[in-house]
């Protein structure tokens, strides 16, 4: 079996990425697991703005996020592009509010909204006056909130059935298999599954949780951990929310979707029950994360939870992971790191440019896989 | 007849039109002898009103008081109400937010058990008796469930009932509590239950506990079958066994199985005119040594059956053998039935339609806890793994009568006196028993129930249907749509599910999960097993968030 490229992982950012190949003619596969992909069970919200659930979690890597707020801001415009091309994917950019129980919270938010407007994000302070125009129906006790103009959200169900849709169109092949192992010392690339071996001149590796492992015999050690996380999602309403909402100091993204239901998340967990298996829902967070929301847009309260479910995210050191590894150059890695839904299809883009030897359009060098090595 | 219904006692409004109701009528049942049909307006556009009776399919949904999206099946009716048709998207901002609820309630009981009908209640005697606390929960207000289920204002209507009547009367005295209008919709390891409770939460902590939760129907899914007006033959029998209510003057039955005669009866005896029962099976002396084999597996039962055709047969309700519902099409203000028979197709009109092809098991609790089930081809359902005392997979977890794969009242009775008793011992009380009678009546009563099917045709059917029929009732998703999700990636029904939006409403695919399972196993050539289903989630039934919130603060230091 050989081809030109070879796509390891059928997410957002191996989709996009064997996208961008088969236009510039490259002749490419997809090979995937069929197992836990985050695009599968993500909640479409196009972040920009940092985090406060990240920027708590993982405070060693918020230098990091923070180095790539203008990344994400680019990957928002990138949705926006690919929503022009291949949707609609119901995407909506009105910006995404991030809110403020106290004073301290409000005074966190001005700290982190200087540092974001630095790095060129369009971002707004509104007090509780400002807040009753865009959002009335805010719960009484949030004082202010953090605007970014640049976020967004999406349908990420739709946008995947269209990019499958596209992908189908062009004849990619999407191979099941999972991949044990990634010889890349000859003269071409070698995958090796637990059904074939794949050969290609090149290797694009965007397994997400998968990937620390596949390269490990390649010289880096890269830190990905696969995260389970929670979500639910309730009965129709009018669409009256227009934001993405989020908390400056609790973990919680609140958004209604075009078709009317209102989509609740945010980063609770779920307990891994292993690769072959979606992570298991618990208790603790689906009580905790819908009463949160109720307490924050108390006008759903009247509404039904229709659905919970757990998903999984992937983890490094909080920035994406785009380049050749120094020591197998025929392996290119395709990782977004935090909020990689948003971040997918830009990375497929740069690390899809890195395959075909085109010139990047940005510089690379603070994504290259160099920082791992072994 | 004994018994008869009380008179009005009230009235309340529907959008905007004074309706009668009656004491203990459920909203549904008001609202269909009101000749009121269609209860909410869908996304699409169409309309939808009372179908499984049983809080299944939440199509029968209004706004109650400005409250949206509560089921007119379960919840009484009161004089005052203001209700309306059910909006597709309802105001979130003017929406009336239900106050605060009442704090949740903690429960630690050593048995719990989940559904009060025949199994349930008879577990709940036996462990009652061995020395266990027991409190039995029901979304129902009118105790007994599927079979037993009583009369909600009057005297019972025959021995059916005055049976299940005592039942109750049983496991009341034996000191086992009785929650109804509890809706389980969460179930976690460790044994945790969670509960609404008319608006407030309620939690349960138990020992050991047994699922008792029944079946629910599977209906024929052809052209028409979301209709209002089209309901499954138990949301009749419940309309008016439960609450002495018609389901429409004249009435067609369609699918295949002893229900679908009884119930044909009890409503021609009660008013209705049957215009038609249509069995997919043939007729039964065409089958002579099915039927003998019948009579010797269970002569009690047979005779039962026999009164029911006599009776259908006094009052000249026209049955068609080997017939199936081709579609039903509106026509004026009733629907036009076309089935198709061994004479060709034939046409009736009738104000109701039911429809009963067989049961599914209301298996998800058990399968969130991760119970081990088996496909069982000849009722086209999973069966719930469990040992001879009823105990499943899962360590603590019982599961007894419908819910772990079809077996009738009689089975569901002597699997709850075993299960009962069983997770007594398991917790070191009562006496050491002899199961040996319970084992042989269970025996009795499986064997009866696999001879009685033998006569009818409940083997479940890919979807012959046009491309523009609806497979998925909440999405309303179709037949084609489906097809041409199955040409794009076969897979798994989960993947179909998410390419086609199939199962991602509120009845969470009670009706098309099964569907997809069998088109997915059919398109990529794999047996069924438990996990070509759609993967059990919580909630297993939509949950109101404020209950979800009394939930959380009643646990949150607990968890
Ligand atoms: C519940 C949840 C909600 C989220 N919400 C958001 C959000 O709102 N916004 C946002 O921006 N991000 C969100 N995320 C994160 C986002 O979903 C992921 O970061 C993103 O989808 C990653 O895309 P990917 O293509 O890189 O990887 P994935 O979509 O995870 O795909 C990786 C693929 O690689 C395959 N694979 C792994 N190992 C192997 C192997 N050895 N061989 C073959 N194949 C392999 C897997 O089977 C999988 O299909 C959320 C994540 C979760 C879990
Ligand atoms: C609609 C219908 C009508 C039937 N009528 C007949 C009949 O007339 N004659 C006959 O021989 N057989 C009938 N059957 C078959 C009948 O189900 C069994 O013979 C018998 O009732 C099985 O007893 P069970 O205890 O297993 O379940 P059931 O009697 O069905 O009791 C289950 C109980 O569990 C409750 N429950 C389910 N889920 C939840 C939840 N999540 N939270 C709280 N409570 C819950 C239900 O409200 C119900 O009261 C009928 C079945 C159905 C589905
Ligand atoms: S008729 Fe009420 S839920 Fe089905």
């Amino acid at each position: 079996m050989r081809s030109d490229v070879l796509v390891i992982g059928g997410g957002i950012t191996g989709m996009m990425a064997a996208l961008h190949l088969s236009e510039v003619g490259a002749r490419v596969r997809i090979v995937d697991a069929g197992e836990n992909s985050g695009t599968w069970a993500n909640a479409g919200s196009l972040h920009v703005q940092m985090q406060s659930r990240f920027m708590r979690l993982y405070p060693d890597q918020v230098p990091a996020v923070e180095a790539s707020l203008p990344l994400y801001k680019a990957a928002a415009e990138e949705w926006v592009r690919l929503d022009g091309l291949y949707g609609p994917f119901e995407l909506m950019r009105k910006g995404g509010l991030m809110l403020a129980e106290s004073a301290e919270q409000l005074a966190f938010l001005e700290a982190k909204a200087r540092r974001e407007e630095a790095r060129g994000l369009t971002v707004d302070l509104l007090d509780r006056g400002a807040l009753n125009r865009v959002a009335p129906w805010l719960g009484p006790q949030i004082v202010g909130a953090e605007l970014c103009h640049d976020e967004g959200k999406l349908n990420p169900l739709i946008a995947n059935a269209r990019l499958m849709a596209e992908l189908a169109r062009r004849d990619v092949p999407v191979l099941r298999d999972r991949i044990v192992d990634i010889e890349a010392s000859g003269t071409h690339a070698r995958a090796i599954g637990r059904h074939a071996t794949y050969e290609a001149d090149q290797i694009l590796v965007a397994s997400a949780w998968g990937a620390g492992e596949m390269v490990r015999g390649l010289g880096v050690a890269i830190p990905t951990k696969a995260e389970p996380l929670h979500m639910n999602i309730t009965e129709a309403a009018a669409v009256s929310i227009g934001h993405l909402i989020q908390h400056a100091e609790r973990s919680i993204t609140l958004k209604q979707l075009g078709q009317g239901q209102i989509v609740i998340g945010g980063g609770w967990p779920a307990r891994d029950r292993g690769r072959d298996c979606p992570p298991e829902v618990l208790a603790s967070s689906l009580l905790g994360n819908v009463a949160l929301a109720a307490r924050l847009v108390p006008q759903i309260g009247g509404l039904r939870v229709i659905r919970t479910w757990a998903g999984m995210n992937t983890t490094a050191d909080g920035a994406s992971t785009i380049g050749r590894l120094p020591d197998a150059p025929r392996v290119v890695m395709a990782l977004p790191g935090d909020a990689g839904y948003t971040l997918g299809p830009l990375v497929a883009r740069m690390a899809a440019a890195v395959v075909s030897g085109g010139s990047a359009e940005a510089d690379l060098s603070r994504f290259a896989p160099a920082r791992f090595a072994a | 007849m004994s018994g008869q219904p009380a008179l009005t006692t009230g009235h309340f409004t529907f959008d905007g039109q004074s309706i009668p109701l009656r004491d203990w009528q459920s909203l549904a049942a008001a609202l269909t002898e009101a000749g009121l049909r269609s209860f909410r307006q869908t996304a699409k556009g169409a309309t939808r009103g009372i179908f499984c009776g049983m809080g299944v399919c939440q199509d029968c949904l209004v706004t109650i008081d400005g409250v949206p999206n509560r089921r007119a099946c379960m919840t009484p009716a009161s004089a005052g109400q203001v209700v309306q048709t059910q909006v597709a998207f309802p105001e979130l901002v003017t929406a009336a937010v239900p106050p605060p609820a009442a704090p949740a309630r903690v429960i630690t009981p050593d048995v719990l058990i989940v559904g009060g009908g025949a199994g349930g209640l008879s577990a709940a005697i036996a462990a009652r008796k061995a020395g266990a606390s027991v409190v039995i929960l029901d979304e129902r207000k009118v105790g007994g469930g599927q079979y037993f289920k009583q009369s909600a204002a009057t005297s019972p209507l025959d021995p059916q009932q005055a049976a299940g009547a005592a039942l109750l009367a049983e496991a009341e005295a034996s000191g086992a509590e009785r929650l109804g209008q509890v809706e389980i919709w969460g179930a976690f390891d460790g044994l945790l239950f969670l509960a609404e409770h008319k608006g407030a939460a309620l939690v349960a902590r138990p020992r050991v506990a047994i699922i008792a939760t029944g079946a629910y129907e599977r209906p024929d899914l052809r052209p028409g079958w979301t209709l209002p007006g089209v309901m499954t033959t138990g949301a009749a029998q419940t309309l008016w066994r439960s609450y002495r209510t018609l389901p429409g003057r004249r009435v067609a039955i369609v699918g295949s199985g002893p229900l679908n005669l009884q119930v044909g009866r009890e409503l021609a005896e009660g008013g209705a005119e049957v215009v038609l029962i249509a069995e997919r099976g043939p007729a039964p002396w065409l089958r002579p040594l099915a039927s003998a084999a019948l009579a010797l597996a269970g002569p009690g039962l047979v005779w039962t059956g026999l009164r029911t055709m006599l009776a259908l047969r006094k009052r000249g309700v026209p049955i068609h053998y080997a017939t199936s519902l081709d579609r039903i099409d509106k026509d004026g203000e009733a629907l036009r039935v076309t089935v198709n028979g061994p004479g060709g197709a034939t046409s009736v009109v009738a104000d109701a339609v039911l429809m009963n092809a067989g049961f599914e098991p209301q298996n998800e609790i058990l399968r969130l806890l991760g119970a081990r089930s088996a496909y069982d081809p000849a009722f086209g359902h999973l069966r719930v793994e469990r040992d001879e005392s009823c105990a499943t997979s899962v360590p603590g977890l019982y599961a007894v009568g419908d819910c772990a794969g079809l077996g009738g009242a009689p089975a569901a009775l002597a699997e709850g006196r075993i299960a009962g008793r069983a997770a007594a011992a398991a917790l070191g009380l009562g006496d050491a028993h002899d199961v040996f009678a319970d084992q042989r009546s269970l025996a009795k009563a499986r064997r009866f129930q696999r001879q009685l099917w033998k006569l009818h045709d409940v083997k479940p059917r890919l979807p012959k249907v046009p491309d523009d029929t609806l497979i998925c009732r909440c999405e309303e998703i179709t037949a084609g749509q489906i097809r041409s999700g199955l040409d794009e990636r076969p897979g798994h029904a989960g993947t179909l599910k998410r390419a086609t939006r199939v199962g991602m409403g509120r009845c969470q695919g009670r009706y098309c999960g099964p569907v997809a399972a069998r088109l997915v196993a059919a398109e990529t050539g794999t047996p069924i097993d438990d996990r070509s289903y759609f993967a059990p989630r919580v909630p297993i039934k939509p949950v109101a968030i404020s209950a979800i919130l009394a939930a959380e603060e009643a646990l949150k230091d607990a968890l």
